[in-house]
């Protein structure tokens, strides 16, 4: 699956001087009969998400366009033209990867703490930012969802960054690091998060799955540091995600209820598992509260 | 009438009474509710009734001489939610960020305490679990709430699916012969009404929460009645400073209901010509629909969840009792609290003809029209609408006019207001406080869009197809206009029901108290000084009010013909009263109401005596009736001139008036001290309590150079953070993006409630950026608004700012604090402070004149 390659596709991208045409060529390449419609500069500009999903809904073949590698070349409207069409889709079980992509028009290469300040930059912002990059660096990577428990931990393969920072805690022999075992490699949970149908904060007319870190201090194999940075005393995070396709999720998320970042997450045997049932119907369970709009979402023709 | 409501009586008993005769039951379906399965449907006044908690509803139709519409539109004025249950349990609490505490609202063991808190009704018809004849016995049975008829099937479904809405069984009018999409009924379903059950307090309804988890509920609380873990504070590791949290924020605690309101949470009140003796314990008969909680604190109500030191609770919890501010939620940066319009005596409201307004009118056929223009819904034959823009005749509704588009329209709109259709429709057009940029969705408002919200929610084309019942409603004998002789004849009926109150008594007690002849006189100086504005007779408005009858009745309509107002715009600097709801935009072409207002009503040009943004249509009050003015005290839209009024609770924790005393020092704008302050008149419902905050506000409204001044005031510095922030476990709280903390003083002057909600700190926020990176721009920008002069000395402070918070990263808030003038001036979208000023109309009569015009507005 290309999704694996997709980080390490940037870096080499980022390496290469070519890079940039090749980027554009893609992207021009999916504009042509992506649905898209049309939109300005300013925030009036922007097409209403109803009218959008009812003058240009999705195909399925639409959604398997979309690649993690395609998202993090659109524009941020782009982005968030396709998450609003999209529903919450079956909260996932198990393991999935996970990437993050900056809104367009910020240098991939510049670290959260900067994009967080955006065009404030040096200006208003007083950044205690290398915790907070540290932390990014993990949280929107890989994750494992407890679907049944209605729980998330991320994953975490290298403690080193958050150790350089002091934010590691070994917990001791009372509350020992957590591991799992994912395609042969050890990996450490930490940040633990509820999991739960909750309102979208970019788009109301129908639920996001949100994965929320606000009372984390509450859940089984909690430890202070570095977990309580992404709870409600730290940056309060709050994810929200919608379903692309079986096994691919879209996300946004939040510090203190001001978005900051987009990523993805994705699971190659769950997207097996569910491609040829979801290309012959565009239905999946849904967990969540789909709306009353009619979510328009058309199959093609067998 | 007397032998009427005996039958009515006596038929609501044999309802009752069929319970012990179940072999008279009528057969029942599986669907059919277990009241009707155990007692089979009454009959109340000729209306059949399925469910029990309909049958006050029934005898108040009776009772009113309501007719079939109107009576359906009592019952959808009282009940329906439309929906709003997800919005008042998810969609304020996730999206917009504010935390209802239900429980501390409509807990069981403090209804007694609830109307003075809250000032919210209770329902009659509900009790407390475990008082004599309830049929709950234990609060874990209710979850704590109140036990109201319909909870037998309701409690069963907490915590499952299932549950069929009350409202489907709601027994619809016959459509209208006239209804262009009749004759065949094709109404929206009347289960999208969603009425679910009283929660305790009239107007506030709960459903069943299927995703309830009883389980988790009782680990986190002890026990299925407590909410105590879900609501106790939790304080912040970062500090006093930092707002305590609780599980009301943690989205993944479902609570056992969820909660919705009517609109009349807030219209409905006390009668004032039968109010209850207890206003703790009403009667039905006590109650009615139309004229408005005067009492309601449903401001705070919406901000009970959240601590004081936080920007929403100061920004929503500073209303007087009796108002609310309907644009906190679809925010303008303008603070604006008004009261909740009295909707008397509508047949004789005057309308005006030839305004120019777009919409959609119903139409038969769409005959190849574009589906902006023209929509026919799918499954109905001949139900469509077609938009175009004509004239018509129309009311002036809102304070300043707005909602002109047609009173069904501003029916409607109602619905809004109260959180319906707000995920389908309208929260993707609300500003978030929160985005600065202005390329990003949520900077400013966008217009909602009447035609998606008519296509995309059904709870929408619920109220829509019963719109003309509601307004049929509107113009019933519920809402007739409630004369003071009338209520005191009542009043001493009361004690013999053979006693008299005739006009001619009357007037002698008036006279008796206000002088001999006062109120022949007073009629006088009404003609010569008020009928101006407050009549809406041919010719007052020219000035013409030499021996007009303002008493005469219509004989069409039984009323009373003149309205006592004539709804006309006058600008905001001639009335002089608090201004700032004068401001309110959310009817400007581009916001969220755009659809609501005419296009007659924007192009009205701004009131030049003003500095605030006045464009599209603003910077207007209309000329409102003075009809009952005896029972609607105090005065203004903001309730600010005549006494302050308050509840005085037993538990103090909701005691908000305590919090936020008012009388302020005018040259300072600081609170008197207490010994100084006159305290505040507890709520009297009762016909002598009105009458005396009647004259009591009318002393205030016709001197005023005896008022003394007030302001709501910060009660505390208030930290408004734009941008995320971070606690690192061991430094203090350090900040990612900014954060302005307004002071409650600056040189020793206080800072208004008003400051923070009026302030427009996006526009703010990109000048000062701006400031360095554009500079031209923003100078441009500054010198169109301010002139060349203000503009240019206002650049030369940002770029002061600028350099100020580079060298110190946290600086801004000591570098505003320098130039308060930015945030309470430059920035603001209204910076009046004195909320009890202006409509000093009158202030120059003699005392006598005074007087008899008091007495004659009384007869009103």
């Amino acid at each position: 699956m290309h999704f694996k390659r997709f980080a390490i596709a940037l870096v080499a991208c980022a390496l290469t001087a070519g890079c940039g045409q090749e980027e554009k060529r893609k992207k021009q390449e999916f504009e042509i009969d992506f649905p898209f419609a049309p939109y300005g500069e300013a925030y009036s500009a922007k097409p209403d998400f109803a009218a959008l999903e009812h003058d240009h809904p999705l195909s399925v073949d639409d959604l398997y366009r979309i690649t993690p590698e395609l998202l993090s070349l659109l524009e941020q409207e782009q982005v968030d033209q396709i998450y609003a069409r999209l529903s919450a889709g079956p909260i996932p079980d198990g393991p999935y990867e996970g990437d993050l992509f900056f809104p367009r028009g910020i240098s991939g290469k510049l670290r959260l703490s900067e994009v967080v300040g955006g065009g404030l930059k040096g200006l208003l912002v007083n950044v205690a930012g290398r915790k907070l990059d540290a932390i990014g660096e993990i949280l929107w990577k890989g994750k494992v969802f407890y679907r049944d428990q209605r729980l998330l931990r991320n994953r975490i393969e290298d403690l080193k960054p958050l150790k350089r920072v002091g934010l590691v805690d070994d917990g001791g022999s009372t509350n020992p690091l957590t591991k799992i075992e994912v395609g042969g490699h050890d990996q450490w949970l930490l940040f633990p998060a509820r999991l739960y149908c909750g309102q979208s904060l970019l788009d109301g007319r129908r639920e996001s799955i949100i994965i929320d870190y606000a009372f984390t201090d509450e859940l089984p194999g909690y430890r202070r540091m570095p977990d309580m940075m992404a709870g409600r005393d730290g940056f309060a995070i709050r994810d929200e995600i919608r379903m692309v396709r079986p096994g691919f999720y879209l996300g946004r998320a939040y510090l203190d209820r001001a978005f900051v970042v987009n990523f993805v997450l994705w699971n190659d045997q769950a997207a097996k598992a569910g491609e040829a049932e979801f290309r012959r119907t565009g239905q999946v369970a849904e967990d969540c509260w789909s709306g009353t709009q009619v979510h328009r979402l058309d199959v093609a023709a067998q | 009438m007397k032998g009427v409501m005996q039958l009515i009586h006596a038929l609501a008993f044999l309802a009752v009474a069929w319970a012990g005769v179940p072999a008279l039951a009528q057969s029942t379906s599986e669907a059919a509710p277990e009241w009707v399965r155990d007692q089979g449907p009454a009959q109340v006044a000729g209306r059949a009734v399925t469910h029990e908690q309909d049958i006050p509803y029934y005898e108040a139709c009776a009772r009113e001489g309501l007719n079939d519409s109107e009576c359906a539109g009592r019952l959808i004025w009282f009940k329906a939610t439309a929906g709003n249950d997800r919005f008042h349990t998810y969609v304020f609490q996730q999206r917009i960020g504010v935390m209802i505490d239900w429980f501390r609202v409509l807990r069981s063991d403090q209804r007694g305490d609830r109307f003075a808190a809250w000032g919210a009704i209770n329902d009659p018809s509900c009790c407390t679990p475990g008082s004599a004849g309830c049929p709950a016995r234990d609060k874990d049975e209710t979850y704590g709430f109140d036990w109201c008829p319909g909870d037998e099937q309701l409690l069963a479904h907490v915590g499952k699916t299932g549950y069929r809405d009350p409202a489907c069984d709601f027994r619809d009018a016959p459509l209208a012969k006239l209804d262009v999409h009749g004759p065949q009924d094709q109404r929206q379903s009347p289960c999208d009404l969603k009425f679910g059950t009283s929660t305790g307090a009239l107007g506030i309804r709960k459903f069943p929460n299927p995703r309830f988890d009883r389980e988790r509920w009782i680990a986190v609380n002890g026990s299925a009645g407590s909410w105590e873990g879900y609501g106790r504070r939790i304080a912040a590791a970062g500090g006093d400073e930092e707002a305590a949290k609780s599980h009301l924020w943690d989205g993944s605690i479902e609570p056992p209901f969820l909660i919705g309101t009517s609109c009349g949470s807030c219209h409905i009140a006390f009668d004032p010509l039968n109010p209850p003796d207890d206003p703790a314990r009403p009667r039905w008969e006590n109650i009615v629909g139309l004229i408005g909680n005067q009492y309601t604190r449903i401001s705070e109500v919406m901000v009970s969840g959240m601590p004081s030191n936080t920007l929403e609770w100061q920004m929503f919890a500073h209303a007087r009792p009796g108002t609310t501010d309907t644009s906190a939620i679809p925010n303008d940066q303008v603070n604006n609290p008004g009261t909740i319009n009295a909707l008397i005596n509508i047949a004789r409201r005057p309308v005006f003809d030839g305004e120019s307004v777009l919409k959609w009118r119903k139409a038969r056929s769409c005959d190849g029209q574009p589906a902006d223009a023209c929509w026919c819904e799918p499954g109905r034959v001949g139900k469509c609408w077609s938009k175009g823009l004509h004239d018509e005749t129309v009311h002036h509704i809102l304070k300043g006019g707005e909602d002109s588009i047609g009173a069904i329209e501003a029916i409607q709109r109602v619905y809004f207001n109260i959180g319906s259709c707000s995920e389908q429709c309208w929260v993707n057009h609300l500003t978030d406080l929160r985005v600065v940029d202005p390329q990003q969705r949520g900077y400013g408002q966008t217009a909602f869009d009447i035609g998606q919200c008519r296509r995309d929610c059904p709870n929408f084309r619920a109220i829509e197809d019963r719109l003309q019942n509601i307004f049929d409603f509107f113009v019933s004998a519920e809402a007739h206009s409630a004369e003071l002789r009338v209520a005191r004849e009542r009043a001493i009926k009361s004690f013999n029901p053979r006693a008299e109150y005739t006009e001619a008594d009357f007037i002698e007690d008036l006279e008796n108290e206000f002088g001999d002849g006062a109120v022949a006189r007073g009629a006088e100086v009404f003609a010569a000084n008020c009928a101006r504005c407050h009549s809406s007779q041919p010719g007052a408005a020219d000035g013409q009010t030499a021996g007009l009858d303002f008493q005469r009745i219509d004989e069409e309509s039984g009323l009373r013909a003149d309205w006592l107002g004539n709804d006309r715009p006058t600008p905001v600097s001639e009335v002089g009263t608090f201004r700032c709801r004068a401001l309110h935009s959310n009817h400007v072409t581009g916001h969220i109401w755009q659809q609501y207002g005419s296009e007659t009503l924007r192009a009205q040009p701004p009131d030049p005596n003003i500095a605030e943004p006045a464009d599209g249509g603003r910077g207007y009050y209309r000329n409102i009736s003075l009809l009952n003015l005896w029972a609607h005290a105090p005065f203004m839209h903001n309730n600010a001139i005549g006494p302050e009024i308050c509840g005085k609770p037993e538990n103090r924790a909701n005691d908000f008036y305590a919090m936020r005393p008012r009388y302020v020092d005018g040259s300072n704008i600081r609170l008197l001290p207490p010994d100084e302050q006159p305290g505040c008149l507890a709520y009297d419902p009762s016909v002598a309590g009105r009458f005396d905050l009647y004259k009591r506000s009318m002393e205030a409204l016709l001197n005023p150079d005896r008022r003394i001044p007030k302001v709501t005031l910060l009660n505390e510095d208030v930290t408004l953070r734009i941008g995320p922030r971070l606690w690192d476990g061991t430094d203090k709280e350090k900040l990612l993006g900014f954060q302005l903390t307004i002071p409650a003083e600056i040189d020793g002057r206080g800072v208004t409630a008003g400051t923070i909600g009026n302030f427009r700190h996006k526009e703010f926020v990109v000048d000062l950026v701006q400031a360095k990176l554009a500079p031209d721009a923003v100078e441009a920008r500054l010198e169109r608004r301010l002139g060349p002069r203000e503009g240019k000395q206002v650049l030369a402070e940002l770029k002061e700012i600028v350099k100020e918070v580079r060298k110190s990263p946290n600086g801004l808030v000591e570098a505003l604090k320098k130039r308060p003038h930015l945030v309470k001036q430059v920035y603001s979208s209204c910076f009046a402070e004195i909320e009890n000023a202006g409509h000093r109309f009158g202030e120059t009569l003699s005392d006598a004149d005074k007087k008899a015009l008091t007495a004659f507005l009384a007869t009103l």
